[in-house]
């Protein structure tokens, strides 16, 4: 066991706070003492090992969370500064939401005439009405149905297709976690899109697998709208509102 | 003050208390400015005192948030990082106090003879000490030695720093940290 009256000077060795008397004792002592020497040894292990323990950084998400309940409770003003993002990327974004309004527009109108109020805006999901149930035996309506059914979803990929490659290419601006999550129930979409739309191959007519085939086209181009203003916040600065986009989500 | 860790910042002092202005008038930057320069200290605090990533994150939350209220008070006597240092151990240990109540831990009550006494014997191997061994060992210290342990061998602080934070005297500081590694010894011992 270890000499008790050492053990202060020990640690005051390890800490490099011991004075040049008392070390020359210690270390007097500690060429005779094999027990006092492997505790000190051992400490010195200890500390150069706790002092080597690497820093862990905080998810990114954590300031998002911080900056939202901030902003909520009214104790933080966004700053007055002009967005981050370059005039030639907001017109790329602007093209991206002009024509997911042209596309959807042109679905509605080959759907014929929609339920809700038209789309405002690019962030505005549309509604749509799919074609009058028609009877099975009607081949002619069948086709017209399977026709004004392709066409629209052709106009929903269409919008798709732009909106991922604009999020794709800006997506980097994102931390891993929220990129990760977006791609993965991007991939649920995907599957779910790929079920319903072999459950209107099979069955042209019924209108709940067009519903359903809809809903999800829809769904897909709400999650690819919310990404891109999520990286739009982000390049601008705006953690509050970046927050808000991913409590929502 | 060693190495590169530790309370005191590079930014000097009128720095430090103009990012502290622009955070009262509740600019959002400068706030943002205050948590990059101290999440990491403080998260990396946050998860060695309470063994959990996900606990340290909820609390890293309701550090910041408490530190944004509490910056109206905030006088520049003592650096920013030891301010902070202050109030984010006061919630960590209320948090580790509230948890150990609910599971009826007991604490420190160790002494340097027992402590000496479990520490002695076998010499711990040669190999260098695993980090995950260190965490976990560190997660079975009693609180008190734990913090001063964190702050004063992990985070780098000095025995003066660590007294200022966890509002004890200089002599209990190092008290609790030599119990610390004698007591890590025993527990790394076991491990090996």
């Amino acid at each position: 066991m270890a000499c008790e009256r050492y053990l202060n000077s020990i640690h005051e060795s390890i800490d490099g706070t011991i004075g040049s008397i008392r070390r020359a004792e210690l270390e007097m002592h500690l060429d005779q003492c094999e027990d006092c020497r492997a505790l000190h040894d051992d400490l010195k292990r200890i500390h150069d090992a706790a002092a080597a323990l690497p820093r862990l950084d905080a998810p990114d998400r954590a300031w998002l969370q911080i900056a939202g309940r901030l902003r909520q409770e009214g104790r933080i003003q966004p700053e007055a500064k002009l967005p981050v993002v370059s005039r030639r990327q907001y017109y790329g974004w602007l093209a991206a939401a002009a024509a997911v309004i042209l596309a959807v527009a042109t679905a509605m109108m080959l759907l014929g005439p929609a339920s809700g109020p038209a789309p405002q805006t690019a962030q505005s999901t549309p509604t749509v009405t799919p074609p009058a149930p028609v009877a099975a035996t009607d081949s002619k309506a069948i086709e017209s149905a399977t026709t004004a059914v392709t066409a629209a979803q052709e106009q929903f990929e269409k919008a798709i297709a732009d909106l991922e490659k604009v999020a794709k290419a800006n997506q980097q601006v994102l931390d891993p976690a929220t990129s990760t999550t977006i791609d993965k129930n991007l991939g649920i979409l995907d599957q779910a899109i790929a079920e319903n739309r072999a459950a209107v191959k099979t069955d042209p007519t019924s209108v709940a697998a067009r519903e359903t085939l809809f809903e999800t086209l829809r769904q897909k181009v709400t999650l690819l709208q919310d990404t891109i203003s999520l990286i739009n916040e982000m390049r601008k600065g705006n953690n509050a509102a970046a927050a808000q986009l991913v409590n929502k989500s | 003050m060693s190495g590169q860790r530790g309370v005191t910042m590079a930014t000097s002092k009128e720095t430090e208390l103009d990012l502290v202005e622009r955070c009262r008038r509740g600019e959002v930057g400068a706030f943002e400015t205050l948590y990059r320069q101290h999440s990491g200290r403080l998260f990396s605090l946050a998860v060695r005192m309470l063994g959990n990533p996900a606990d340290a994150e909820d609390l890293l939350q309701e550090i910041f948030l408490s530190a944004h209220r509490k910056l109206e008070s905030f006088r520049g006597e003592s650096a920013l990082g030891t301010w902070l240092y202050r109030l984010a151990m006061n919630q960590i240990l209320d948090h580790v106090r509230s948890r150990a109540a609910r599971t009826s831990q007991m604490t420190d009550g160790l002494d340097d003879a027992t402590l000496l006494a479990d520490a002695s014997g076998h010499r711990l191997a040669d190999r260098a000490i695993a980090r995950i061994d260190l965490e976990r060992a560190l997660g079975e210290l009693p609180e008190g030695c734990r913090a001063a342990f964190v702050l004063h061998d992990v985070e780098g602080l000095e025995h003066r720093e660590v007294s200022e934070v966890l509002g004890i005297a200089e002599g209990t500081s190092k008290s609790q940290v030599h119990k610390a590694r004698l007591r890590l010894r025993g527990l790394l011992r076991r491990n090996v």
